[in-house]
């Protein structure tokens, strides 16, 4: 065990650290629309263009190759420096990129790999159905082949930016005769596809926020080209990246996290004024708490790294999703009780309000939190299914 | 940076725990064992010539030359086996004697010293002259007891105690006393705030040996106890308790041996990181106690089984030298270390 970077590495974080600080972003980022995207597309052209994008990504596909500890080391230098998150290239970067890079062809790398990291694209998701959610093996969106097409009949749901994307990674049913998991294919979807429809769906936050679109397919011609992987072997497919992070992308999370605990802390003492010292009170035992609780949250991070480092490929990391994201929630829904009266407010200006609401989605998206309990339950303790 | 043990360290915990696996089983504290006190004691020597009570010192003083995370290593599997309080001083005393260059320190690496520990009930001022009430931990038949707080840690011989009065103990596997330092003068004294770190490193590091001892009992016997025809721990209400007793212990792992890097290493944070650790790792010790004991139905009611034997212990490290609302208002007062 050991915390020690090399010198390598401390002067790697000395030039991410540098450059972050004068290239962030300062303009508050829009929550959502067509100036988020914009916004998020111009922050991933910046990074590229001074040689930043892809830090995970290997060289051959233009990324930097970074070994995880340096990853770790841009990660914290990223929520040090406040930069804002990947949000709408979330998707392309990190899940339909390394799908493509496992699994195209040597056409599909060419075409789309460039495009995500230069920051000219939005890729969105197509894997939930109205009646396959945390079941996600039962999905129903049907795709026959049509000589060199395949044609996609049905319905998905909760895609994350659907409205401002151009892709989509689509997982459809090829063989409905076949089991469960076989038989379905991961596709890409071009969004202003005939025949595609979105139905934007408004989410809790605040009125007139459009997060989510549910996707309509009437006979959605996709040419088979576009089939990522074997068809009828895309369960496989989507498997294959899901951890393509590998946990250390998490750290910036948990960095910001331990910034905003401090800013409540600050704020609870303004609050509570001198008559109450903060240790004497309810909420500062809470935020005593939550101190401990980022602080295990961010070894629990390290810990996720050191065992995907070693090459461990097990279920762990489930265990600190669990907690970071049950922290988060918690650190949201103390900052409420910290605003007291004000926590009425839903305002622009103090986005605590809106990312209270917006916290409910932390324990939902990316599998529930009782689905990873689950796991947590079958995969690492051995208990019976 | 790297969490996981290397195999020199996974060495010594393998060691240790194939030691106390044999002379140490929890066993060895059900009936017909007395129900009162233990006999811990007599296995200090045996875990001396381990090398256990000097391995964070260096070799020029007879330590083996380890570290804090060594130590912390040690002590998890020490508190898996429901070890004696008593070892704390043993650690500890041989850390603070080393410090003073005291003559008694071999006896405290050979765990040949008779110790035990001291606790303060209310507030204990502990300086040259310290006075206070406090509760003993397996003195009985102590020469020596060892107490800490943020200031340091110091060694009084047993008689410095006034009105040493037997209670009865919660935890009825470590005796207990009320006693009263009145004006006294420790033998030993230091006013060496990281002896105070590396307590509450221990407690942290036997904190997380309880909550993974608990949490994987529970696991084994949702495995094996059937009821309606399927083992329990196929039921979700079962599984999803020992998935969070799996998660509060992963927290504590870890918080627990990030912080024992950053004392053996010298980086920043030392108190922020090691009253981290005492949090969550005694709090993750008595919940994953409890849920033990609801996993287990009513047999976890009874003394017959040993739940119970882990549950009252995690109370005893909670309590030991400040407690979870100290540690609270502690972390308040610190600045968030880089």
């Amino acid at each position: 065990m050991n915390l020690h970077f090399s010198a390598e590495d401390i002067a790697f974080r000395a030039q991410a650290r540098d450059w972050l600080h004068d290239h962030v972003p300062r303009e508050r980022r829009p929550h959502a629309g067509p100036a988020a995207r914009a916004y998020d597309l111009a922050w991933q052209a910046l990074q590229h263009d001074a040689g930043w994008a892809g830090i995970s990504w290997p060289k051959e596909y233009g990324g930097l190759g970074l070994s995880l500890t340096r990853q770790l080391i841009w990660h914290e230098e990223y929520a040090r420096a406040d930069a804002p998150d990947h949000h709408l290239c979330f998707v392309a970067l990190n899940h339909a990129g390394p799908t493509i890079m496992a699994n195209g062809t040597e056409a599909q790398k060419q075409y789309h790999l460039p495009r995500i990291l230069k920051g000219e694209v939005i890729w969105c998701q197509g894997f939930s159905e109205p009646n396959a959610g945390s079941d996600l093996g039962s999905l129903r969106t049907r795709a026959r082949v049509d000589g060199d097409h395949l044609v996609v009949s049905g319905s998905k749901i909760w895609t994350s930016h659907g409205h401002l994307s151009d892709w989509q990674e689509l997982l459809v049913r090829t063989d409905a005769s076949a089991a469960k998991h076989k038989g379905i294919s991961w596709v890409i979807c071009d969004m202003k596809s005939p025949g595609l429809t979105l139905r934007p769906i408004e989410i809790m936050t605040s009125p007139n926020q459009t997060h989510f679109v549910q996707c309509f397919y009437d006979d959605v011609r996709i040419p088979l080209t576009d089939v990522v992987g074997d068809l009828n072997d895309g369960w496989n497919v989507a498997m294959s990246t899901l951890a393509f992070e590998r946990g250390t992308a998490q750290i910036r999370d948990q960095i910001r996290y331990a910034y905003l605990v401090e800013d409540m802390i600050a704020k609870a003492a303004e609050r509570l004024g001198n008559d109450c010292p903060l240790s004497r009170d309810e909420i500062g035992a809470r935020l005593a708490d939550l101190r401990a609780d980022m602080a295990a949250a961010r070894a629990m991070t390290y810990m996720v790294v050191s065992r995907a480092d070693a090459g461990m490929r097990g279920s762990e990391a489930s265990l600190m999703r669990a907690m970071v994201g049950e922290t988060q929630q918690r650190a949201r829904r103390l900052a409420l009780d910290i605003l007291g009266p004000y926590a009425l407010e839903n305002s622009e200006e103090d986005d605590w309000v809106y990312f209270y609401l917006r916290s409910f989605s932390i324990t939902i998206a990316a599998g529930t939190a009782q689905i990873q309990r689950n796991i947590i339950g079958e995969r690492v303790l051995g208990l019976p299914r | 940076m790297n969490l996981l043990p290397t195999a020199e360290q996974r060495e010594i915990v393998d060691s240790l725990r194939s030691f106390l696996s044999a002379r140490a089983p929890v066993s060895r504290l059900r009936p017909p064992a007395p129900q009162t006190g233990n006999s811990d004691h007599r296995l200090f020597r045996d875990l001396g010539d381990l090398g256990i009570w000097g391995c964070g010192l260096p070799e020029a003083v007879g330590g083996v030359g380890l570290s804090a995370t060594e130590e912390s290593l040690i002590y998890r599997e020490l508190g898996r086996h429901l070890l004696s309080p008593a070892i704390f001083a043993l650690t500890l005393g041989a850390h603070l004697l080393s410090q003073l260059k005291g003559k008694l320190l071999s006896s405290f690496i050979d765990g040949s010293a008779r110790v035990g520990i001291a606790n303060p009930r209310g507030r204990v001022s502990l300086a040259a002259r310290s006075d206070g009430d406090v509760h003993l931990f397996d003195c009985a038949e102590a020469e020596w007891v060892l107490i800490s707080d943020e200031n340091g840690a110091g060694l009084f011989c047993r008689d410095d105690f006034a009105e040493i009065q037997p209670v009865p103990s919660m935890d009825n596997l470590v005796t207990l006393h009320r006693a009263r330092l009145v004006d006294a003068r420790p033998s030993f004294w230091a006013a060496a705030p990281d002896l105070h770190e590396r307590a509450l490193l221990l407690l942290s590091a036997f904190a997380v040996g309880i909550a993974e001892a608990t949490r994987d009992m529970a696991v084994e016997y949702a495995k094996t106890r059937e009821q309606f025809g399927r083992p329990i721990g196929s039921f979700q209400a079962i599984k999803h308790i020992c998935a969070d007793m799996a998660i509060r212990c992963e927290a504590a792992v870890c918080q627990t041996a990030f912080a024992s890097l950053v004392l053996a290493e010298g980086h920043d944070g030392l108190a922020f990181h090691t009253t981290s650790s005492k949090l969550v790792a005694a709090a993750s010790a008595i919940k994953n106690a409890s849920q033990n004991i609801q996993v287990h139905g009513a047999i976890g009611f009874t003394a017959e089984a040993d739940p119970h034997l882990f549950l009252k212990r995690a109370h005893v490290i909670e309590q030991l030298w400040g407690d979870s609302r100290r540690c609270r208002e502690r972390i308040l007062s610190l600045d968030l270390p880089e």
